[in-house]
């Protein structure tokens, strides 16, 4: 049941075709874990929030730095050297009081990543390195729940949603390989554009509406300004999600 | 006729800017051995010292992917390959 306030705050998303009163309500049941609070993390917070979402999980150990704010939105010049989930909660709590937002500056490991993820609908990996990606990734797929990829380099970025037990995962598109972390170039309209087709696919999950980014990768090529979907085959070898049957 | 191998704009300027390229080759190896001829100093940046596909790239042939075995997938006259690079950042 949506408060008078409520049905005001999203009467526009409310009169989209087939998300009415009953698709607010279940954003405000579902709740969110965001791996990461950066480039890409920043625009799926701020949207979920706007959106409605019930409750955001947002989880990161670093601290705010002067070359995180050409992208990094959801942290101002005012927050340099202050931790970034921190940053975060603030500006969020602010854009939308009724999210409920709970932050952790806890690394994600293996050993605590099932505690981290616990009672959350979806993971979204707006994380900046593979082996985090995968383990997220393998996470979603044991515990059953959708996770929604992204990632950034300059002006391109790729998108992938993952249905478990039905789609094909991160491991069946990139086989667990990983390369060197290192400094990556990126200006913060590429992680917004990706961040945004992220909580765009968060928003269609939870609502039901649409059709998912499912078995395809969808590339943004910024400097040509097109969107590319390449097909991604389930593999049946996938050491994550060869046996998952879903939930 | 031939096969015409896609690459990202993060390789525009190996390729004298080309991002859409006609390359000859009955497999997708074949087809990456005539793109690294034709823009030697690509050939550094896909491929390890041995003319294998680097991990980080996955190959796509008429927009689907051609794991396994890529460099070995046939190809033929009209097909699109696209060479995709990993990435990671967030």
């Amino acid at each position: 049941m949506l408060s008078q306030e409520e049905l005001e705050r999203y009467d526009r998303q409310i009169m989209i075709y087939g998300f009415g009163e009953e698709g607010q309500a279940k954003l405000k049941k579902a709740s969110v874990f965001i791996a990461g609070c950066g480039g890409l993390g920043s625009p799926v917070a701020i949207y979920l929030a706007a959106a409605g979402i019930g409750s955001i999980r947002i989880v990161d150990h670093d601290k705010v730095e002067l070359s995180n704010l050409n992208r990094q939105v959801l942290h101002w010049h005012e927050n340099i050297g202050g931790i970034k989930v921190d940053s975060a909660k603030v500006k969020l709590e602010k854009l939308n009081p009724a999210v409920n937002i709970e932050t952790s500056t806890e690394t994600i490991t293996e050993a605590n990543i099932s505690q981290l993820t616990a009672d959350c609908d979806l993971i979204v990996d707006a994380m900046d390195n593979l082996p985090t990606r995968y383990l997220l990734n393998k996470t979603a797929v044991e515990k059953g729940i959708p996770f929604f990829h992204g990632a950034v380099y300059g002006l391109e970025g790729r998108a992938m949603t993952v249905i478990p037990g039905k789609s094909a995962c991160l491991n069946c598109l990139y086989h667990n390989v990983t390369i060197p972390r290192e400094k990556f170039p990126v200006i913060g309209v590429t992680p917004a554009v990706i961040g945004c087709i992220q909580a765009t696919e968060v928003i269609k999950y939870v609502t039901g509406l649409g059709e998912l980014l499912t078995d395809r990768l969808l590339i943004y090529d910024g400097l040509r300004l097109t969107f590319t979907e390449l097909k991604v085959n389930k593999d049946p070898n996938c050491e994550h999600c060869s046996n998952s049957q879903g939930r | 006729m031939s096969v015409e191998i896609t690459m990202s704009s993060i390789f525009a300027r190996y390729t004298d800017n080309q991002l859409k390229i006609p390359v000859e080759g009955k497999t997708v190896g074949e087809c990456i051995n005539d793109l690294v001829t034709q823009y030697p100093d690509l050939k550094r940046m896909i491929l390890d010292k041995n003319g294998k596909l680097l991990h980080s790239y996955d190959v796509f042939v008429n927009g689907e992917s051609a794991y396994p075995q890529e460099m070995a997938k046939p190809v033929k006259d009209g097909d699109k390959v696209q060479v995709v690079m990993l990435i990671q950042g967030g």
